[in-house]
C-alpha cells in the first residue's frame, strides 16, 4: 500500500510490513528441486538453529530461511546477506526430526541467488582459480620448493602437472555459463 | 590387494598437496607402513570445494566431482582421501549418483561432452576410516607400526563435519559422540583429551572462511578456548581445510582480536608420521603457521 | 438335503452410493448389460442401496419375481453384506444366496479418472457375481454355545478395570500378569494429572477389590503360552512361570497346614544375592527374592531364579511355613474362556538411541518415568528429587518434550505419545512445590493439553512460575566437571539461540508397544497397524474391537492414551466383551468344509493339513471317512483345495461356483 506521504523518511518508516500471502509457491518447489528435500514438512521445532554454529554469533536462523522457503518469501530469502553464513556444518540436518536437510536448503537458495547475481565476490574468485588451473586454492613458489624438499614432485599429481586435463574441467564449466556469469558479476563490482 | 597391499587411488584435494605437502608425503610412506598403497591419480582436480563451488551451482558441483571420480573408475582403482571437503564432494556424489538416475543421466549427459561416462564402479574412503577398519588395517596394526610413541602428549581429537555428517549419507553410525579417531590417537602411544563441544564445526566451510573471515575465526576461537581448557598440546584433525583454519586461523586471531593461542594444529597423518619415526623436515612442518616445536620437545 | 433345482432367476442392483460409485462409472450401463445376462429376471438400480428403501426394493423384487439369488453391486461386503443378507431374508430366501460385486472399493475408488474402463470393469464383476449367485445354495449358521468365562491379558489399570468389570457382570474372569504384582505403569506414577491425585492411592483399591473378588482368578507372574479355538470357546494354555514360593492355598493342597507365603519378609532378610529392581528402574536394590514395593497384589515373594544362588537361607527363614520350593518348574494350565481382551500396556521407548540428548551417556539425564520413581514418597529416595551424580537437590530442571516422538528420522517414532506433555507440566508443578527455589523449565514445540480440565492445568503450572521455551532441544552436552547440563535449542519465540545449563534434565521419552509382545498378540491373530500399535477393528467406530472375533484391546497396547481414556476403553471393552457371553451363543457364518462321504477314501491326508485341526477320520457304515468339526472350520479352502479325490465341498465357495465365475469372467463379456 502506497501511503502517498510526502517525507520518503515516513513513507520508509510506515511501510506495509503484513506479508499478504504465500508469495511465490515457484520458489517452493525450485528450493525443494534444487535441494532435493522436502522443504514443505517443516514443522518449525528450532532443532536446526538449536544446533548451528553460526547463530549464537550473528543473526543467522537456519530456521527462519526454511520457513521462507515454505511460504515462498523469495526476496527476503535471497537478499538476506546471512544466507552466506551457513558454514555447511550439516548438524541440523542430522538432528532434523522430520527428516528435512535445512543446509540443502540454503545451498539451494544461494544457487537460486547467484542466478539473481547475488553472490559474494569470494565465491566467484575461486570459481575463477578452478576455472584456469583446476584447484580452488592452486600451488605457489613456496610450496613448490618445499614439495622438492619432501622429495615429492613440484606438482602434485592432478591438472597442475597435467595441464592437458584443463580443456576438459573448463568445458564442463562453460557448459552451465559458470565462468562467464562469475567474471560478469565480479567485474560489475556486485555483490 | 596386490603384492599383499591395499590399493587405492590417492585423490589429493587442493589444501594438502599445495598448502600442506607434508600431509601428503606422510599420507603416502605412513600408509605403505601398515599395507596401503596409494597410487597417484592423474589429472584430478579442485574435487570442487563444496562449501564454495557447491553454492553457485550444484549441477557442476556433480559434474565435476563425477569427472574425479572417472578417472578413478578408469585406473579400476578405489579411492582414498585425506580431507573431509574432498570426502563429502567425492563419496557423497559417488552415492548419489549410484543411487538417483535422474543425476546420474544429468551428469553423464554433461559428461558426455568431453567423452567421459559415470559408471559407478568404484567406492571412496577416508583413509582415517581405512586405518580404523580393521579388514585393511586395524589400531593395532596402527599401533605395531609406531617407532617413536608419542608419550606424553596430550591431544584434542577435531573430527570435522563432511567427514561424518549427515550421518545417514555416511557409512558411520554416530556423529554425537565418536571415539574412534582419538582410538588411533591413542594408538600412537599419546593421551586423546576430551573437551566441549568436540564436535562443533570449525567455522571454515561454506565459503564462511572467505566470506566473513572473522566471523569464522570467532567459531574457531571457541574451539580453540574449549581444547585449551581441556589441557590439550596440539590438535589433531583429518581435513586440510579444517588445519588451515586452525592453523593460519591463530595467526589471523591474533591479528583481529588481539589474542595469542600457539597450540600446534597437526594432521593425523603427520602425527602417525611422527610416531613412525618421520622427521619433522620430512613432514615439512615448518610450512605451519604454528610453531609445532612445542609438541615436538615433547616427543623427539 | 435334497431341493427342487429351480432354473436360477436372480435379481441384480446396482447402487449409485451417492457420486462414489455413479461419479466414476456409468450406473445405468452396468443395469442394462445387467439384464443381458442369463439367469438375470430384474436389473435396478438405486441411489443408497443400503437405505431402507433400497433394501425394501430387494424384499419386493423377490417376491415379486420369485427370485432364487441376489446379487448388489456397491461398496465392499465387509460393510454391507450383512445388511442385504438380512434383506435377502426379510424377502423370504435364504440369505446366503446373496452375493456382492465391490465396484466400489475396488473399482470407482481406484479408478477415478477412467470413466469407460470403470463401467466395463463394472460390468465384469457384475457378470462374474451373476455366475455364482446363478449356483447359490441356501445354508445355515451355525451355532457354538459360548463358555462362560474371559480372560484379560495384562493386569495394569486397563486389565484390572475390564477385569472388574466383567467380574462384577456375573462372569468368571482369568485375570493373567507377567510380572509378580498387578498394577502396571499407573502404581510406578506418584501422582497423576490433571487432579493431582497420589496415584497409588486411588489405584490400590481396584487392586484389592481385584485380589478379593470371588469371580476374578488371578494369575499373576503368568504369561500365555498358547491358544486354540475361536470366539466362545478359546482354549487357551498359561505358562505359570516358577515363583519359587507357594500361596497358602497351593501350600494347603500339599499338604501344609497353616503355610504358603504370607508376605513376612524373612526371607529377603537373609537372602545374599542382590539386584536391581526393575520397578524402580534399578535405582534400589532388591533381593534374589522379592517383592516389587510393600503394597503388591497378591502379597507373595517371588523368586527371581536367574540369579538365585539355592543355598537356602530363605528355607530357613520361612519355618515352619515352608512357602520357598527351591526346586518348583514352570507349570502348565489350560483354560477356556468365550472372550479374551489384551490389555498389555507399554514399555518406553529407548531414548539412548537418540545420542544428541545423552541419556545413558551422562549421570544427570533421566527419563519421565525414572523422574517419577524420584518425587514418589515410596521411591528409592524417599521423594526427595536428587541428582544421580552428586546426590544434590536440583534448582534448575529443563524438560525435553517430544523426545523420540513425532520423529520422522527412522530411530524415533513418528506419532505423537499423547500423555507426555500433561506429565511434564505435573512434573513441573512437582519440583516447583517440593522444592523452593527450584526452577521449571519446559522445552516444547506445542502443548498438547487436550482432555478435561487439562487446559486449565497448563494455565496453573505456567501461573506457578514454570518458563516455557518453545524449541526442540537440539542437543545435550556435560560440564565434566560439575555434572551440570548444557541444554542446546533456540527459542522460536524470540528468534534466539538457547544454552542453559541445568542441573538435571528429564527427557519425556516416547513411548512403545511392551517388548516382546508380536508372539502373544499374534497367538491371538491380532495384527499390529502401522505405528506398531495393536490394531482396532475400526479406529472410529469399533476401537475396542479386533478383526478376530471374541478378541478386544484396552489401554494403551492400542495407542497411546492417558488413565481416563484407558479406563473408558477397558470399560467399553467390558461390555463388547461380556455380550457374547451373555448371550450364551454365537452364530458362525457357514464357511465349512463338508466331506462327499460317497467319495472320500478315507487317506488323511487333508486332516494333517488342516491349520485349524478341523478334521478328523471317523467309522461310518464300515468306511473310514473324514468328518469336519464345523465350529472349528474356517472355510480356509486349504483341504478343499487339495483333496485328490474331490471328496470336500467348501460350502459357499464350491468348485463349480468358482469354475462359474472364472468362465464368466474369461468367456462372457460383451462381444
Amino acid at each position: 500500500m502506497a501511503k502517498g506521504y510526502n517525507d520518503p523518511a515516513m513513507e520508509k518508516k510506515f511501510q506495509d510490513r503484513y506479508y499478504h500471502a504465500a508469495d511465490n509457491p515457484e520458489f517452493t518447489k525450485e528450493v525443494e528441486r534444487i535441494g532435493r528435500t522436502m522443504a514443505h514438512m517443516c514443522y518449525q521445532c528450532g532443532t536446526c538453529t538449536g544446533s548451528c554454529p553460526s547463530a549464537p554469533r550473528s543473526s543467522y536462523r537456519i530456521r527462519k530461511f526454511v520457513r521462507r522457503a515454505v511460504m515462498g518469501l523469495e526476496r527476503e530469502a535471497l537478499t538476506d546477506p546471512d544466507l552466506w553464513l551457513c558454514t555447511t556444518c550439516y548438524s541440523c540436518t542430522d538432528r532434523c526430526p522430520r527428516g528435512i536437510a535445512p543446509t540443502d536448503i540454503i545451498m539451494a537458495m544461494r544457487n537460486l541467488a547467484f542466478k539473481w547475481d547475488i553472490v559474494p565476490r569470494n565465491f566467484l574468485k575461486t570459481i575463477q582459480l578452478i576455472y584456469t588451473t583446476g584447484h580452488g586454492v592452486p600451488n605457489n613458489d613456496v610450496n613448490r620448493a618445499a614439495r622438492v624438499k619432501l622429495g615429492l614432485d613440484a606438482e602434485p599429481e592432478t591438472t597442475h602437472k597435467y595441464p592437458e586435463f584443463l580443456p576438459g574441467i573448463q568445458k564442463i564449466m562453460d557448459h552451465y555459463k559458470m565462468k562467464e556469469n562469475a567474471d560478469r558479476i565480479l567485474s560489475e563490482g556486485e555483490h | 590387494m596386490h603384492n599383499g597391499m591395499h590399493e587405492y587411488a590417492f585423490f589429493l584435494g587442493c589444501i594438502a598437496p599445495n598448502r600442506y605437502p607434508g600431509c601428503e608425503a606422510a599420507a603416502i610412506k605412513t600408509s605403505r607402513n601398515v599395507g596401503i598403497e596409494l597410487l597417484p591419480l592423474k589429472g584430478a582436480s579442485c574435487c570442487p570445494a563444496p562449501g564454495a563451488f557447491g553454492a553457485v551451482d550444484l549441477s557442476v558441483w556433480y559434474a565435476m566431482a563425477a569427472r574425479n571420480i572417472i578417472l578413478a573408475e578408469e585406473m579400476g582403482k578405489d579411492i582414498a582421501l585425506i580431507c573431509n571437503g574432498c570426502y563429502k564432494s567425492i563419496y557423497e556424489v559417488n552415492e548419489r549418483l549410484k543411487e538417483h538416475d535422474d543425476l546420474r543421466d544429468q551428469v553423464n549427459e554433461v559428461l558426455a561432452e568431453v567423452d567421459m561416462e559415470f559408471k559407478g564402479t568404484i567406492d571412496v574412503y577416508h583413509l582415517a576410516e581405512l586405518y580404523y577398519d580393521p579388514k585393511i588395517c586395524g589400531v593395532e596394526k596402527i599401533r605395531e607400526s609406531v617407532v617413536r610413541p608419542l608419550d606424553g602428549t596430550k591431544i584434542a581429537v577435531h573430527y570435522g563435519c563432511h567427514l561424518l555428517k549427515p550421518i545417514k549419507e555416511r557409512r558411520f553410525t554416530d556423529a554425537e559422540n565418536p571415539m574412534w579417531i582419538e582410538e588411533l590417537v591413542d594408538a600412537l602411544g599419546a593421551e586423546s583429551v576430551q573437551y566441549r563441544n568436540k564436535m562443533q564445526c570449525c567455522g571454515a566451510g561454506g565459503g564462511v572462511r572467505g566470506f566473513d573471515l572473522a566471523h569464522s575465526l570467532d567459531i574457531t576461537n571457541e574451539k580453540l578456548i574449549n581444547v585449551t581448557e581441556a589441557g590439550a598440546d596440539a590438535i589433531t584433525e583429518v581435513c586440510p581445510f579444517c588445519q588451515l583454519q586452525y592453523d593460519r586461523g591463530q595467526i589471523e586471531i591474533k591479528e583481529k582480536f588481539g589474542i595469542e593461542w600457539n597450540i600446534p594444529v597437526l594432521h593425523y597423518n603427520e602425527l602417525l608420521g611422527l610416531a613412525q619415526g618421520m622427521s619433522p623436515q620430512e613432514l615439512a612442518l615448518d610450512l605451519h603457521g604454528i610453531d609445532c616445536k612445542p609438541f615436538l620437545d615433547k616427543i623427539l | 438335503m435334497a431341493e427342487e433345482k429351480k432354473q436360477p432367476r436372480i435379481g441384480v442392483f446396482v447402487c449409485h452410493c451417492g457420486t462414489n460409485i455413479a461419479g466414476s462409472l456409468d450406473v445405468k450401463a452396468v443395469q442394462d448389460y445387467a439384464r443381458t445376462l442369463p439367469g438375470v429376471i430384474v436389473a435396478d438400480e438405486y441411489q443408497y442401496m443400503c437405505s431402507t428403501p433400497g433394501q425394501k426394493k430387494i424384499d419386493d423384487a423377490i417376491k415379486e419375481h420369485d427370485l432364487t439369488g441376489i446379487v448388489v453391486a456397491a461398496c465392499s461386503p465387509r460393510l454391507h453384506e450383512p445388511t442385504f443378507r438380512t434383506a435377502t431374508k426379510e424377502g423370504g430366501l435364504n440369505p446366503f444366496r446373496f452375493e456382492m460385486a465391490n465396484i466400489r472399493e475396488q473399482n470407482s475408488w481406484v479408478h477415478m479418472h477412467d470413466y469407460e474402463g470403470a463401467t466395463d470393469k463394472a460390468k465384469d464383476a457384475v457378470r462374474i457375481a451373476v455366475a455364482k449367485a446363478a449356483l447359490l445354495e441356501d445354508l445355515y449358521p451355525k451355532s457354538v454355545p459360548v463358555e462362560h468365562a474371559a480372560m484379560v491379558v495384562g493386569a495394569g489399570v486397563g486389565g484390572i478395570q475390564a477385569a472388574l468389570d466383567l467380574a462384577s457382570a456375573g462372569i468368571k474372569t482369568y485375570l493373567i500378569e507377567k510380572t509378580p504384582t498387578i498394577g502396571g505403569r499407573m502404581s510406578q506414577l506418584d501422582k497423576t494429572f490433571p487432579t493431582l491425585d497420589c496415584s497409588q492411592c486411588i489405584l490400590t483399591p481396584k487392586m484389592v477389590d481385584v485380589g478379593r473378588h470371588p469371580n476374578i482368578e488371578l494369575h499373576t507372574y503368568t504369561e500365555v503360552e498358547a491358544v486354540e479355538g475361536y470366539i466362545g470357546n478359546f482354549d487357551i494354555t498359561l505358562r505359570k512361570k516358577a515363583r519359587g514360593v507357594m500361596t497358602p492355598t497351593e501350600a494347603t493342597a500339599k499338604g501344609i497346614v497353616g503355610g504358603g507365603c504370607n508376605g513376612c519378609g524373612d526371607c529377603d532378610a537373609v537372602c545374599p544375592v542382590i539386584k536391581p529392581n526393575p520397578f524402580e528402574f534399578g535405582m534400589k536394590p532388591r533381593k534374589a527374592i522379592y517383592i516389587y514395593h510393600p503394597q503388591v497384589v497378591p502379597l507373595i515373594y517371588t523368586i527371581d531364579f536367574d540369579s538365585c544362588v539355592k543355598c537356602g537361607l530363605c528355607v530357613e527363614a520361612c519355618g515352619e511355613k515352608k512357602a520357598i520350593d527351591l526346586n518348583m518348574e514352570d507349570s502348565f494350565e489350560t483354560v477356556k474362556v468365550g472372550t479374551v481382551i489384551l490389555a498389555t500396556g507399554y514399555d518406553m521407548f529407548p531414548i539412548e538411541k537418540k545420542r544428541e540428548w545423552g541419556y545413558k551417556q551422562f549421570d544427570n539425564v533421566i527419563t519421565s518415568l525414572e523422574f517419577e520413581r524420584l518425587i514418589c514418597a515410596s521411591g528409592p529416595t524417599g521423594g526427595h528429587l536428587i541428582r544421580p551424580s552428586d546426590g544434590a537437590t536440583p534448582k534448575k530442571v529443563a524438560f525435553v518434550l517430544c523426545a523420540g516422538s513425532r520423529d520422522n528420522t527412522g530411530v524415533g517414532k513418528p506419532y505423537c505419545s499423547r500423555f507426555c506433555c500433561m506429565y511434564s507440566l505435573k512434573h513441573a508443578h512437582q519440583i516447583t512445590e517440593k522444592i523452593p527455589g527450584c526452577q521449571a523449565y519446559i522445552f516444547y514445540m506445542d502443548i498438547r493439553s487436550f482432555g478435561k480440565m487439562y487446559e486449565e492445568f497448563y494455565y496453573r503450572i505456567q501461573d506457578e512460575g514454570t518458563k516455557f521455551i518453545r524449541g526442540r532441544v537440539a542437543n545435550i552436552l556435560e560440564d565434566a566437571k560439575t555434572k551440570n547440563l548444557h541444554v542446546y535449542a533456540e527459542d522460536t519465540l524470540l528468534g534466539q539461540p538457547v544454552d542453559m545449563v541445568v542441573d538435571m534434565v528429564v527427557l519425556a521419552a516416547a513411548v512403545e508397544p511392551t517388548q516382546n509382545i508380536d508372539p502373544v498378540r499374534k497367538m491371538f491373530g491380532v495384527s499390529c497397524s502401522q505405528d506398531g500399535w495393536m490394531l482396532e477393528a475400526h479406529p472410529k467406530l469399533n476401537p475396542c474391537g479386533t478383526t478376530t472375533a471374541g478378541v478386544f484391546l484396552a489401554g494403551v497396547c492400542q495407542g497411546p492414551k492417558d488413565i481416563p481414556d484407558t479406563v473408558a476403553q477397558a470399560e467399553g471393552a467390558a461390555s463388547a466383551a461380556s455380550i457374547p457371553i451373555h448371550m450364551g451363543k454365537v452364530e458362525l457364518e457357514p464357511y465349512f468344509a463338508q466331506c462327499i462321504e460317497e467319495k472320500c477314501a478315507g487317506c488323511g491326508m487333508c486332516t494333517n493339513l488342516c491349520p485349524y485341526s478341523a478334521l478328523d477320520l471317523v467309522e461310518k457304515n464300515g468306511r473310514t471317512v473324514m468328518q469336519v468339526t464345523e465350529a472349528k472350520c474356517k472355510g480356509c479352502g486349504t483341504c478343499g483345495g487339495f483333496c485328490p479325490g474331490g471328496a470336500i465341498y467348501m460350502q459357499h465357495f464350491t468348485t463349480p461356483q468358482i469354475v462359474a465365475q472364472i468362465d464368466a469372467f474369461l468367456l462372457g463379456g460383451e462381444q
